[in-house]
């Protein structure tokens, strides 16, 4: 099914008390949901009385702005069956985006894997980008004391800061310095009183159903940024950590891949396999746009979180005038040589390569 | 020191190549502790010394079988059928026929092994009718020489629960007749599992059985002079009833078990990362759960083994069919990565030269992501592409081989029938693997042969030919290896493939005193004379284990 088929799905994740029902209590009430579908836990968690105009059953309502409000039925395959179900039965008018927010002790990969690999969810739904909420004031210990809390920042698309009217300038700095170095592209919003502009958290996704690219360039031009410091010039960038400062293994780590020529599909996709096969743990995220030699001028982008990816879409052009191979790497105790080493000999790589590889946590 | 017990003048060969001849051994504690001239082991004799005068026999280290399946062979020998590969079809129904004659109506026949070369004869509906004739009373279940197929009558497919509607199991068929639909009674890999599952109902305490029949086949394989040896596919209640046994000191050589990743075609719940999960708890000082099973393909005689090139064509597959995988590259290196990370290695099961390729490409993917790792093995070998053969040394992995079921014989004779020429007689490159410096170990993949006797495989990797005779030629003689080379092979080098080598698998001071007694000098006879060398007396942990009446 191409990707303008399928209904685009935000998930909305952030630690026990960093502001999510706020945000999410927030979204409810304003006039862009109209044609969303929001599944939550309970309803009783984010009082939607005052927004409250038909409960249509126990586990679905409808608010009076016209967006839908689900709670988890099962799992999510039977959640996005039984939606699908109540459309077609006429029993709920047809949505065209979806807003999903996991438990704040949540781990997201395996929801995240669902959407993208299980096929009856993939068949109807996209991952379209990870929202992730942080407490401003609370922030760094969370993320020092919690591993699903780093996870969570890690494989944001969007970090909404919360509370940080309350936090002092030194600590917010402090937070910000340490998201950016988990995350580097990752846009990070300051958010007060859970107002969020939905467009913020919206369009964050790699591609978009008319071929218009919404954020794909400018996590990549961020990437390209910090990487040209570490231009490999000859060829071997195996050795070459310019960002690395070896404090220690068990961190997360950005890393960015620059390729300048096109690269066999057959050949990339079989190392993205093994990647997932060998590193599947170690790879929180892994974002791209790939240059293939059949079709110069239609890369492919490439999702993939932990051992699961994405089926890999083909975009009609290029969405900038850049038209190298990117792909940014997310990754917790792994090396750089060793994505180097292995892309080199199992994907016929053999230019030079750009590497940058950015310490976290 | 004092030993327990001396051995002198005798012909000592000790696969030490630092000394490989001796005339004398002291051993205490179950260890060597003198290995040189009966004068030197002279000066280890006490009052309660036991000696022994050799009288210049020769004298071993314990063989070593790298692949055998050892509970079912206990079981055959104890409870089930006996039929040899070699019969024609009419010779299985007679055996069928007098076996039921003896059995009360209703119980199980069940037994093997028939051979491959049957297989064309099973596809239609008139082979079930004669074995229905020969046994209208009885269930049967017998297996093949690969041990990757059934043949069953209709009485065993009505207790299977089997008929034409019934849908083949994943990587496995149930043949069916191509006029009618019906089930033709031959059952072919997974498939098997529906039999041996039904079978399995019907016995009584089953944990008692499989202590016997373990218990029987280490004596079997001690009666061979095998002291140590690998069980190519060790489920869980195999490992139980291995516990149990060296728990009341009845498991007299060293066990390593290779546990199964995937679901085993005799059918159990635990399997994989369960099973994995539990294989401390059977540790014991001769049992070692050390390797995890897999299988990469099937068999070349059912044309279900992976092969680079296409088999002949014929009925059920057509044109250019090559068999297939049953593990992808990728799928095959994440197992490998997970059991080198939890300290275990892989036994690997490839017939045929694409799924040996395949393998050795992921072992080479865990290499390239993750460094030198664990030696591995990859069973049988015996189809591998020349361009494949130096991968084995540098890739640290070893061969398994099956010496005792490739020489001229039906085996050999069914792979002929689907694998075209010349790739069908360029099988078992050992030559070629010795000379790229592949580490290679011998197996006797017992009861897929009705015994685990060594001494067949050590003449046939040496002479290249059937040692029972009745089949003319020798397979690609170019190949052959010389004795010393072999007996490395089934001793020393077996031991490292199985991690045992600081243990066994030479006579060296302060290694196990696992040893044989020959009837004859192996290098003083000619060649054709090897398989009929018997050993007179088993020596494990210095213990005297099996001795020849």
């Amino acid at each position: 099914m191409p990707p303008g088929d399928t209904i685009p799905v935000t998930v909305l994740t952030g630690f026990l008390g960093s502001g999510k029902t706020t945000v999410l209590n927030h979204l409810l009430a304003s006039a862009e949901l109209s044609d969303t579908a929001v599944i939550i836990n309970e309803f009783g968690e984010i009082g939607l009385d005052h927004l409250l105009v038909q409960r249509s059953t126990e586990n679905l309502i409808v608010l009076n702005n016209g967006c839908l409000c689900c709670t988890v039925r099962g799992d999510l395959v039977e959640t996005s069956a039984d939606l699908e179900a109540r459309v077609l039965r006429g029993e709920i008018t047809p949505f065209r985006r979806i807003v999903i927010e996991t438990t704040g002790l949540a781990d997201p990969a395996p929801i995240l894997h669902t959407i993208m690999a299980d096929p009856a969810v993939s068949r109807r739904w996209r991952l379209e980008g990870v929202i992730t909420t942080v407490d401003a004031v609370n922030g760094a210990r969370t993320l020092r004391a919690h591993r699903e809390a780093l996870k969570q920042s890690a494989v944001a698309d969007r970090i909404l800061l919360t509370k940080s009217d309350i936090a002092a300038v030194d600590d917010l700095a402090a937070l910000r310095a340490q998201l950016r170095q988990l995350s580097p592209a990752t846009p990070v919003i300051e958010v007060v009183g859970g107002r969020v502009d939905p467009a913020e958290i919206f369009n964050v996704g790699l591609f978009e159903p008319g071929g218009k690219i919404a954020d794909v360039s400018r996590w990549l031009a961020e990437h390209a940024q910090s990487a040209s410091h570490g231009h490999d010039h000859d060829g071997h960038g195996h050795d070459r950590h310019p960002h690395d400062l070896n404090r220690h293994d068990d961190r997360i780590k950005a890393h960015c891949i620059i390729l300048d020529e096109a690269v066999s599909w057959n050949a990339f996709s079989y190392w993205l396999e093994l990647l997932a096969a060998l590193r599947g743990e170690e790879m929180l995220r892994v974002k791209g746009i790939v240059a293939v030699s059949d079709h110069p001028e239609r890369p492919f982008v490439i999702h993939g979180v932990q051992h699961v990816f994405h089926p890999p879409i083909q975009l009609e052009h290029w969405p900038s005038d850049d038209h190298r191979t990117r792909i940014v790497f997310i990754t917790r105790n792994m090396e750089i040589g060793d994505l180097v080493r292995t892309l080199r000999k199992f994907a016929g790589v053999s230019g030079p390569t750009i590497v940058a590889a950015e310490a976290a946590s | 020191m004092q030993a327990d017990l001396i051995f002198t003048n005798g012909a000592i060969y000790t696969v030490d190549r630092n000394r490989s001849w001796a005339t004398g051994l002291a051993i205490k504690d179950g260890k060597l502790v003198a290995v040189g001239t009966d004068l030197q082991v002279d000066s280890f004799k006490g009052p309660s010394t036991r000696a022994i005068d050799l009288r210049g026999r020769m004298v071993m280290p314990g063989i070593i079988d790298v692949h055998n399946h050892h509970t079912r062979g206990g079981q055959a020998d104890l409870y089930e059928t006996n039929i040899l590969p070699t019969l024609s079809f009419e010779g299985v129904l007679d055996v069928v026929r007098r076996r039921a004659a003896a059995t009360a109506p209703g119980e199980w026949i069940s037994g093997g092994i028939w051979g491959s070369n049957l297989v064309g004869r099973l596809y239609t509906i008139a082979a079930r009718d004669a074995l229905d004739a020969a046994s209208p009373d009885h269930p049967v279940m017998l297996r093949d020489d690969s041990q990757h197929s059934r043949w069953v009558n209709s009485r065993a497919l009505a207790l299977m629960g089997v008929d034409a509607a019934t849908p083949n199991p994943a990587n496995g068929e149930i043949v069916r007749d191509p006029d009618n639909g019906q089930a033709t009674g031959l059952l072919l890999e997974r498939a098997s599992t529906l039999a041996e599952t039904a079978l399995a109902r019907t016995v009584q305490d089953a944990a008692g059985r499989n202590v016997s029949s373990t218990r029987r086949a280490v004596q079997i394989l001690n009666s061979f002079g095998v002291t140590a040896y690998q069980d190519a596919n060790t489920m869980l209640p195999y490992l139980q009833a291995l516990a149990a046994l060296d728990a009341e000191g009845g498991l007299t050589a060293w066990c390593v078990a290779s546990l199964p990743a995937h679901q085993p075609l005799m059918g159990t719940d635990i399997f994989g990362d369960d099973l994995i999960a539990l294989r401390e708890n059977f540790r014991s000082r001769h049992v070692r759960p050390d390797f995890v099973k897999l299988f990469m393909d099937g068999v070349p005689t059912t044309r279900t083994a992976s092969m680079i090139e296409p088999y002949i064509p014929d009925r059920l597959y057509g044109c250019c069919y090559r068999g297939e995988a049953l593990v992808s590259v990728p799928e095959l290196a994440r197992w490998i990565a997970k059991c080198e990370k939890q300290g275990l290695s892989t036994k690997i099961h490839c017939a045929g030269d694409g799924a040996v390729r395949d393998t050795l490409d992921a072992v080479d993917v865990v290499r390239s992501f993750n460094g030198p790792g664990r030696m591995h093995q990859i069973a049988h070998a015996g189809f591998i592409d020349p361009a494949d053969i130096p991968r084995f040394a540098s890739l640290n992995v070893a061969a398994d081989l099956s010496p005792i079921i490739w020489y001229p014989g039906p085996i050999i004779e069914a792979i002929r029938a689907a694998v075209p020429e010349p790739r069908s007689s360029r099988y078992w490159p050992n030559r070629d693997l010795l000379e790229a410096g592949a580490l290679m170990a011998a197996g006797s993949d017992w009861p897929v042969v009705s015994n685990p006797d060594p001494w067949l495989g050590i003449e046939g990797m040496v002479t290249r030919r059937n040692p029972k005779g009745g089949f003319e030629g020798a397979l690609w003689p170019e190949q052959a290896l010389d004795l010393a080379t072999v007996l490395e092979i089934y001793t020393g080098n077996a031991a490292r493939t199985m991690g045992l080598d600081a243990l066994t698998g030479s006579l060296e001071t302060g290694k196990s005193a696992d040893l044989i007694v020959l009837d004859r000098h192996l290098f003083k006879i000619p060649s054709e004379e090897l398989a009929d060398a018997r050993v007179l007396s088993t020596y494990f942990e210095g213990e005297l284990v099996f001795e020849r009446d």
